[in-house]
């Protein structure tokens, strides 16, 4: 089954197209990683899969984008967001709040839970899928900001998982953190993946043979290749692809 | 050797405007603690919570005008801080809109207004209607002289507040609503507050709008919302332009008390802060 | 930009209605005073505003005559004042905090301008009336009236010592602050290669300093005109050292009235008479006028210089 689906997706910012023409087919239950240089669009194809580009009033999206075959842009942005969690690239829980209530906040706002038990038991679980139970269950009434920068990326994970999710985005999620909590956000990825389809954008490809099965590698908005990430990486088709891997370009 | 002596001239040319720019404050603060303080000390508790002596004849007290300060500044709270926070946050939420740009101008315009033009407004729009002053006018006046400081300060809050955390808010599928007043407004908490604390210091001492609009009251405490009240500046403004000794000494008492008020609120807001727009 | 696809944006909507509000009390205001103005323009036409007269009659509306000449020569005069001391004052204070200041005074330094610009000015008319006044009229005006009458500017004879220069001067000590604070910012904010560029010169500091300075020269007219600005506003501080005298006279110790004064003192009683409301109200009207004419100009420049640093 296919999880997300773009068509003929092409994003302007103003006069400047960001995006060309990208018709992707993300399956479910995968880990999708588009990889490409820095500024050539990825992050923002990211935003258009969950409808945040909307928060750019610059920003105008043409073509389609699917999820399980339904148009988002058939659906209240605020549904799509509920079924698309979002991760981001600078750790950002919401410092004034505490951990459980970071994990808790969507859950609440939305009315999603009826009960403190019923809420309680979904924190723990989400915290617990994030690998971040164990270190955190005695300092849940922590303020967030007291956290390492990769517990803070594990507690964005939990708050994102608690809205049980259908497609879990991540952009750039280790850019910020040191090679020990990399590998902590790597791991849990692959473990996430079960139940989860998981799309990651990367500025190293070598994060994205690590942990992906599937990658699409974009290029200045245009997407050049994608396919099984074991042989885009050993046999690709594309010439730019192959400068791009070999590091002559980016 | 004569640019040497030029630069040292300079130093020295510096330093005194330097010095004479705040010397005034500490020659202020000095009279009225000089002046004000052997007013208290006769005076007594009496002083604060008494009705004003006749003219010549005592201290009495300034009691009524310091809980019409009171009642006035929170009455002006009332009205003007709802106003002020949700036209900062329109402001910070829609920067681009016309509004949003011409509400910012609008606001930076009205700190500089003279307050005494806000005053005669409103005495024309309530105090002539309802036939009297009233606590009601003057409270207006002073939301009026208010609402540009709180609604600049909330602006800058909530504009502070880095966009990643706006992204993730609407992340988890939340309605703007919610994303403002749950999320981002918990962020902009300090900021709205400071803005709030500094524009009620500063209706606290102010004179001008209350001079058409609150009355006075020297010997009643309150009457209601619809009746004269009194104001510790208010006071002083009018005590000063008798020719009664005593009036005099009340009024560098009452000076020492709105000085202190002042310093109290003002004070530890300032230094907790790094800047400050006044 | 309606991010969540309502049909209608309740939000946006219900946050508008505030602005709005904002918006028509500020309309409502210019429309108030132009109103309430009227009946004295349809008796008057411009000389409200060109003549220096006062004359109240009761019960005979008729022989009514007002001409706020004096209280608007008085705005300007003072103002005037002000701004001439706030201005060396002001640039020299961000100088010496910016650049010579060590760390521990910098800060109480500007804490201190800042409790002076938002402390009551009740309390500043208090000191001024009783402190200020007294001084100013023994150790400046007396003598310089001894041995320099001949002069214009030193020509009237101080009396009780209310005057155009107590209210220059104290006005000019108020708004210094205030003044300081733009002018410090703009110092402050010059962007590190001019300053490395001007002592690669070999200039000293004070050259230095003076280069600068010219840098910042749109910051430093904005700040001058802000505090104009805020000097042709203030009411109870100047009215208890201004003398309250309907007075066009060039000399500094002469009594006189300002726009904002003349309003504080005479409205008390202006309601018995049958025109002096309006003719209070079209010498506020006036006083609008330049208030935003010189603050929107000051804002205007200071937001130009402040793109003219970003871009």
């Amino acid at each position: 089954m296919t999880a997300i689906e773009t068509v003929n997706l092409t994003i302007h910012y103003g006069q400047k197209c960001v995006i060309k023409n990208v018709n992707l087919k993300i399956p479910e239950n995968v880990v999708f990683a588009i990889m490409g240089p820095s500024g050539c669009g990825k992050s923002t194809l990211l935003r258009s899969f969950n409808r945040l580009l909307e928060l750019n009033p610059n920003a105008k999206v043409e073509g389609d984008v699917r999820l399980y075959g339904r148009s988002v842009y058939d659906m209240n942005p605020i549904e799509v967001r509920r079924k698309i969690g979002m991760v981001f690239q600078l750790p950002n829980p919401f410092p004034h709040m505490s951990v459980f209530d970071n994990v808790a906040l969507g859950l609440k706002l939305n009315s999603l839970v009826k009960s403190k038990e019923e809420l309680r038991e979904i924190v723990e679980w989400a915290l617990k899928k994030a690998a971040l139970w164990d270190e955190m269950k005695d300092r849940v009434r922590e303020p967030a900001s007291a956290l390492s920068g990769g517990q803070q990326q594990r507690l964005c994970i939990a708050r994102a998982l608690a809205m049980k999710p259908e497609v879990l985005l991540m952009d750039e999620p280790t850019a910020n953190l040191d090679p020990v909590a990399t590998e902590k956000i790597e791991d849990l990825i692959y473990e996430l993946k079960e139940d989860y389809t998981i799309i990651i954008v990367t500025h190293s490809p070598s994060q994205a043979a690590r942990v992906s099965d599937y990658v699409a590698f974009l290029y200045l908005g245009e997407l050049v290749e994608v396919g099984k990430t074991e042989r885009v990486f050993e046999k690709p088709e594309n010439g730019l692809t192959e400068r791009y891997l070999t590091g002559r370009i980016g | 050797m004569l640019r040497e002596v030029k630069e040292k001239l300079f130093l020295c040319g510096i330093a005194t405007m330097t010095a004479l720019t705040v010397l005034p404050l500490f020659h202020i603060i000095y009279s009225v603690a000089v002046e004000g303080l052997p007013v208290l000390l006769r005076g007594g508790l009496e002083f604060l919570s008494g009705t004003l002596a006749p003219p010549g004849d005592g201290l009495g007290g300034i009691g009524p005008a310091i809980l019409g300060t009171f009642i006035l500044t929170a009455l002006a709270s009332l009205i003007g801080l709802p106003i002020a926070v949700m036209t900062g946050v329109y402001a910070a939420e829609y920067p681009e809109s016309i509004l949003g740009r011409l509400t910012r101008t609008l606001l930076t315009i009205m700190m500089e207004f003279p307050t005494i033009l806000v005053g005669l407004f409103v005495m024309q729009i309530l105090v002539i209607p309802m036939g009297s002053y009233s606590a009601i006018a003057g409270a207006l006046a002073l939301a009026i002289v208010m609402m540009p400081y709180v609604a600049v300060y909330t602006e800058e809050a909530f504009r502070n507040i880095p966009f990643t955390y706006r992204e993730a808010a609407f992340g988890l599928g939340l309605t703007r609503f919610k994303v403002v007043f749950r999320v981002l407004a918990g962020m902009a908490k300090k900021g709205i507050v400071t803005g709030m604390l500094i524009g009620m210091a500063k209706v606290a001492g102010e004179t001008a709008p209350l001079l058409f609009t609150a009355g006075g009251a020297n010997r009643i405490y309150f009457a209601g919302v619809d009746k004269p009240v009194g104001a510790i500046p208010l006071l002083i403004y009018n005590l000063v332009q008798q020719p009664y000794e005593n009036y005099h000494e009340i009024a560098w008492g009452s000076s020492l008390v709105l000085l202190l008020i002042f310093l109290a609120i003002f004070l530890p807001l300032r230094l907790s802060l790094k800047e400050v727009k006044l | 930009m309606n991010v969540t696809s309502e049909k209608v944006d309740t939000f946006k909507l219900s946050l508008l209605s505030f602005c709005v509000l904002v918006f028509g009390i500020f309309a409502l205001m210019i429309v108030i005073y132009l109103t309430a103005s009227v009946p004295i323009f349809q008796k008057e036409d411009i000389q409200i505003y060109t003549t220096n007269v006062w004359k109240a009659v009761e019960d005979n509306p008729d022989e009514e005559f007002y001409g706020v000449l004096a209280a608007i020569y008085g705005s300007v005069y003072t103002s005037v004042l002000a701004v001439l001391v706030a201005l060396p004052l002001s640039i020299g204070f961000a100088v010496f905090v910016i650049d010579y200041a060590p760390q521990k005074i910098r800060e109480p330094l500007i804490v201190a301008t800042d409790i002076m610009a938002g402390l009551p000015t009740i309390i500043y008319g208090v000191w001024g009336a009783f402190v200020l006044v007294p001084v100013l009229r023994d150790y400046v005006m007396r003598p310089l009236y001894e041995h320099f009458s001949f002069i214009p500017l030193f020509s009237f004879e101080p009396a009780g010592g209310y005057s155009f220069l107590a209210a220059g001067v104290l006005l000019g000590i108020m708004v210094t602050p205030f003044a300081s604070s733009i002018i410090r910012e703009a110092y402050r904010m010059v962007p590190f290669t001019y300053r490395e560029a001007a002592f690669s010169l070999g200039a000293t500091r004070y050259e230095a300093t003076k280069i600068l300075l010219g840098y910042i020269k749109p910051a430093i007219v904005a700040g001058i005109l802000l505090a104009f600005g805020r000097a042709v506003g203030e009411t109870v501080a100047v009215s208890l050292v201004v003398g309250n005298a309907f007075n066009i006279h060039p000399s500094l110790f002469a009594p006189g009235y300002t726009i904002s004064s003349l309003i504080a003192n005479q409205f008390g009683n202006a309601f018995i008479y049958g025109y002096m409301v309006s003719a209070l109200f079209a010498a506020g009207f006036f006083l609008f006028v330049i208030g935003l004419a010189v603050n929107v100009g000051g804002l205007i420049i200071l937001r130009r210089y402040a793109h003219a640093q970003r871009g």
